[in-house]
Order: C-alpha cells, then structure tokens, then sequence
C-alpha cells in the first residue's frame, strides 16, 4: 500500500510528460528529425529512451488486484456457477488452502498462489456430486428401461442369443481415427440354432477353428472391410451361409470315412466285429457253427454287450480316466464272465 | 416365448409414462424411417455442459421434445469402459465421477477394478558422443481403470457414453466394448431347402 502511495506523484508527472509530447508531436516531428539528422545517434537513442522510460513509467502504476473471490464466498454458495464447465484451477476462485509440489528443504510444499503444479493437473471441480446430479436429471429423459424380464445374463442369452461385440476408442493424437474400430466379433452358441444332427456335424467342420467345442460356440472375427456396419453385415451374411450350406446334403457326403466321423461309433466299428467273433466262438463250442442275423442280434442285444459299447464310447469320445478305465474293466469281465 | 420377445419400443413408451414425462401431443409424433435411432430430438443433438447449465437454471421444460423413432432399441449385455492415463489419481476421480453418473442414471454397475499398469522402459545413451558405458533410463507409465456396466438399452449407453466423453479430462484415453445381444435374424431360423426337394449340388 505504501507503494501506491508514491506512485500517483511520479505517475502524474510521467502523464504531464507525455501530454507535452502529444501536443507538439504533429508540429514538432519534423523539425526533430532534422535536429536528430544533425545531432549523433546518442542523442537519437536518448529521446527513444525518454520515450521508452515514459511508457514503461506509464505501465508502473499498475492496477493492483483486488481482493480474492474467495473471501467474498459464502459456505452455501451454488458451486456449480462458478466452476460450470472444464477450467484450469483459478487459485482465488477455490476457496480450498490447497497446498501441491515438492517442498524445499524443510520447508512445506507450496501453497495455491501462482501455483503451476495446480493448474497443471486435470481437475474435476466442474464435476461435483451436486452437479453430476443436476446433469443427469437432465439427461434421464434421454435414457430408456431395460427390459424387467431379462434380470440374468442366461435369461438375455436365452432369448437374444447372437452377442456382437465391437470397440469404441476416445483419444487425443494426430488423428481421432482409429482402425480397430471397424473389427465386429459375433458369437452364437450352435445349440440356439435350428439343426439337426447331420447339419451340426457339417456345420462345425466348416466353421474349423471358430468353433469352441467346450462352450459350443461359434465365434465369426470380420475386419476386411472398412466400416463396422459393413463387417456386421459380412458377419451376417457368414453366418446365414454357414447355416443355409450346412443344411444341405451334397453327393459327395456319402464318400465320409470313419476317418472323417467327428465321433467314434460303435456300430460297424472293429471291436463290434471282435466282441462278436469272440461271443460266437465261446457259443460255437458247444452249438453250432451257424451265423444267423438273429443270433447277431441277440448277441448284441445283450446287457452285457451293452454295458460294454457304452464304456468303449465313453473311452474314445470323452478320453481315458481312471473312471472310464475302471469301467471299461468291470465291462470286459462280465462279458467273458470272469 | 411368444410372451417374452419383447418388441423393446413398446416398453420404452411405457417407460417414459412410468418416469412421468407425459410427452406433449407434438412431441410425440414419431420420426419417419429414415432418420437415426437415437432418442434425442432435434434441439439437443449434444448435450454441452454449458447448454447443461441453462437446464440446471431454467426448468425442464425448454427440452421437452424427445421424439420416438420406429427401429428396435439396442439391447447391451455389457458395456466395459476402460480408461488409460498416466496419473492414478485423476483416474480415481473420473472412477468416482463415472460410477456416480451410472448410478443417477439408474445404470447397473457391475464392477469397477484397476487393471495392471504398463510401464514401458526405455535406455538411452547419457552422452551425444561416445561414453557407450553411460545410460540414462526412462519410463512411461501407464495406469488403467475399468468400469463394467451391464444390461444397458442403446439409448441409455449412447447418453452415458457421450456424458462420459464429453467430460473426459486431458491425458486420458477411454476403449469401450460394446457386447450387444439380438435375435436371431429371419433368414436363419429355418433352412431353405425343403426335405423333398434338395438345391443341385455346387458345381
């Protein structure tokens, strides 16, 4: 304060100073250039200096600030009018003794004032709980109820059951664009589609490595095409391929091996014609040597026999474990009756 | 089944009853085909703070217009936003901010947890010229967020994930995955070919 005290003399005279200029500035340019023309550079660089010391005397007084707003902040203020959007930290506008830094050597980190630590950071002052409040109770017209029915995610699977997955990217950089936005995942489950036996089987050799035989779900990646909606329709257009061709029956289909078959059948299979061989030979020995279609029949339609197809398929479709294998032993034993 | 395929229009008239914004007459007019299925009506295609800010000072009523379009609503298992920055506090306030504004929205948080940070090393030489023995090492850190929300409709996610955004502050990246659920389509839910007569065989 005593500082301002002093000024407004040496302002004044400064004001005077430059008043005098102004008013014999039009009659008097050209007669100075004359006198400057004669006289030397230094004298030249003396009045620029006059010049100079006058306006920065001018810039000295300069208007001091006034109190913060802070002090003039009440505790129940509406805060959400004087931070209502995104805003660098206006130090004597939080009314906060926030303190941000590294401090000197025994000393504390640095308060608010001038504080560059403080508006260098990103700060949510805009976004207060009262505000967020307000903002979505403007935005709640714009939002709709998801159905009550579907509570569970198996229920929303159950009646909705293609799930399509794409990203969204946000990103400050060279470019907002980003290429992984274009790529769409869809995935179904072949259980919810409408196909039979042989339609499945065809289905998952065509779908090779996108079927996942554990969770039975067929999973189509598209990304060659540019947009998403172009991928999604790709997708689609694969998955009602897949279907409509898995449907149909070509005549070629009759050539599949037993190398080809996804499952192990034991019909027609070796070891029906050995388990067969050896229940005739056992019979043969005491009756006789005739191998009707009616002894074959009954011989597989025994329980033992049975029991015995039922532990073989369990062995090769599902693996060897120490189950399987303890029933593939009690199996044998009751067919040869040991 | 009949009784549970929703046509999810039907609901979300009824729900805008049920949230008690009787539209007015005008309002209620349907935009023809053509236009997009977005729920926002012709004045409010963003929702800017500042124009936020008027909301909160004026009453509702200068946004009355929401308008009903004829496509299905979206239907999204999951919504995952995960965001990406450098300093784990900002990250923590943009996690209470976002989990704040899906429970005012009436969203279902699932879960909110912190992935791993990244952090990517680099060694370079101390020195412009020679002096191979002397490093100098630098890394960038990068910490993650993500927040789960799920079974959320299309028009609910597309405000929430535009509030989000727009809010979204300096030096921080957002990945959103989308996993939306549909039916299956027409075309697919029986084969074409009768058991009679069969296509020729591909040539």
């Amino acid at each position: 304060m005593a500082a301002s005290v002093t000024r407004p003399a040496l302002s004044s005279l400064c004001k005077i100073n430059s008043n005098i200029n102004g008013i014999y500035s039009l009659t008097s340019f050209s007669r100075r250039i004359s006198i400057s023309s004669v006289l030397s550079t230094s004298a030249v660089t003396t009045e620029t200096e006059a010049a100079g010391r006058g306006v920065r005397g001018q810039r000295r007084s300069k208007r001091q600030a006034g109190e913060p707003r802070t002090e003039r902040m009440t505790v129940d203020q509406d805060w959400t009018a004087v931070y209502p959007t995104a805003a660098s930290f206006k130090p004597s506008a939080v009314p906060l003794p926030v303190r941000m830094g590294y401090p000197v050597k025994r000393g504390v980190p640095p308060a608010k004032k001038g504080n560059l630590e403080l508006i260098k950071i990103p700060n949510f002052l805009h976004l207060t709980p009262v505000a967020i409040k307000k903002h979505c109770e403007a935005l709640k017209q714009f939002c709709t109820e998801w159905p009550s029915a579907l509570d569970s995610d198996e229920k929303c699977v159950k009646h909705f059951p293609i799930q399509v997955q794409s990203k969204e990217f946000v990103s400050a950089g060279l470019s907002l664009r980003n290429p992984d936005v274009r790529i769409v995942t869809l995935k179904v489950k072949l259980s919810s589609l409408n196909l039979d036996d042989h339609a499945r089987k065809k289905m998952i050799k065509l779908s090779e490595e996108r079927y996942c035989k554990d969770t039975d779900t067929l999973t189509i990646t598209t990304d060659s095409c540019p947009l998403r909606q172009q991928n999604y329709d790709y997708a689609m257009y694969l998955l009602t391929v897949l279907y409509h061709e898995s449907w149909k029956t070509e005549a070629w289909e009759q050539e599949k091996t037993r190398a080809d078959m996804e499952e192990y059948e034991w019909e027609d299979s070796p070891s029906q014609k050995k388990v067969l061989d050896t229940l005739l030979r056992m019979r043969a020995l005491g009756a006789k040597d005739e191998v009707e279609e009616g002894t074959r029949e009954e011989l597989l339609g025994q329980p033992a026999v049975q029991e015995y197809r039922d532990t073989m398929l369990r062995l090769k479709n599902e693996g060897e474990t120490e189950e399987n294998l303890q029933q593939y032993k009690e199996a044998v034993k009751k067919l040869f009756n040991i | 089944m009949a009784a549970c395929v929703w046509s999810v229009r039907s609901v979300r008239v009824l729900s805008e009853i049920i949230h008690g914004h009787v539209l007015p007459a005008a309002a209620a007019v349907r935009h023809q085909a053509g236009t997009s299925r977005s729920l926002h009506g012709a004045r409010a295609p963003a929702v800017s703070a500042r124009h936020l800010k008027q909301l909160g000072v004026t009453s509702l009523r200068s946004l009355s217009q929401v308008s009903l379009s004829e496509e299905p609503d979206a239907l999204y298992q999951k919504l995952s936003v995960r965001v990406k920055g450098h300093d784990r506090s900002v990250l923590d306030s943009f996690e209470f901010f976002a989990s704040l504004a899906a429970r005012e929205l009436g969203l279902s948080l699932e879960r909110a947890f912190e992935p791993r940070k990244h952090t990517e090393k680099l060694t370079l030489l101390k020195s412009v010229h020679i002096f191979k023995k002397h490093r100098v090492q630098y890394e960038t850190r990068t910490h993650h967020r993500t927040i789960e929300i799920s079974r959320v409709t299309g028009s609910s996610a597309r405000v929430y994930l535009e509030y989000i955004q727009r809010n979204l502050p300096e030096g921080v990246a957002m990945e959103v995955t989308k996993t939306s659920v549909e039916e299956i389509p027409e075309h697919i839910q029986k084969p074409l070919w009768d058991e009679g007569k069969l296509e020729p065989c591909g040539q």
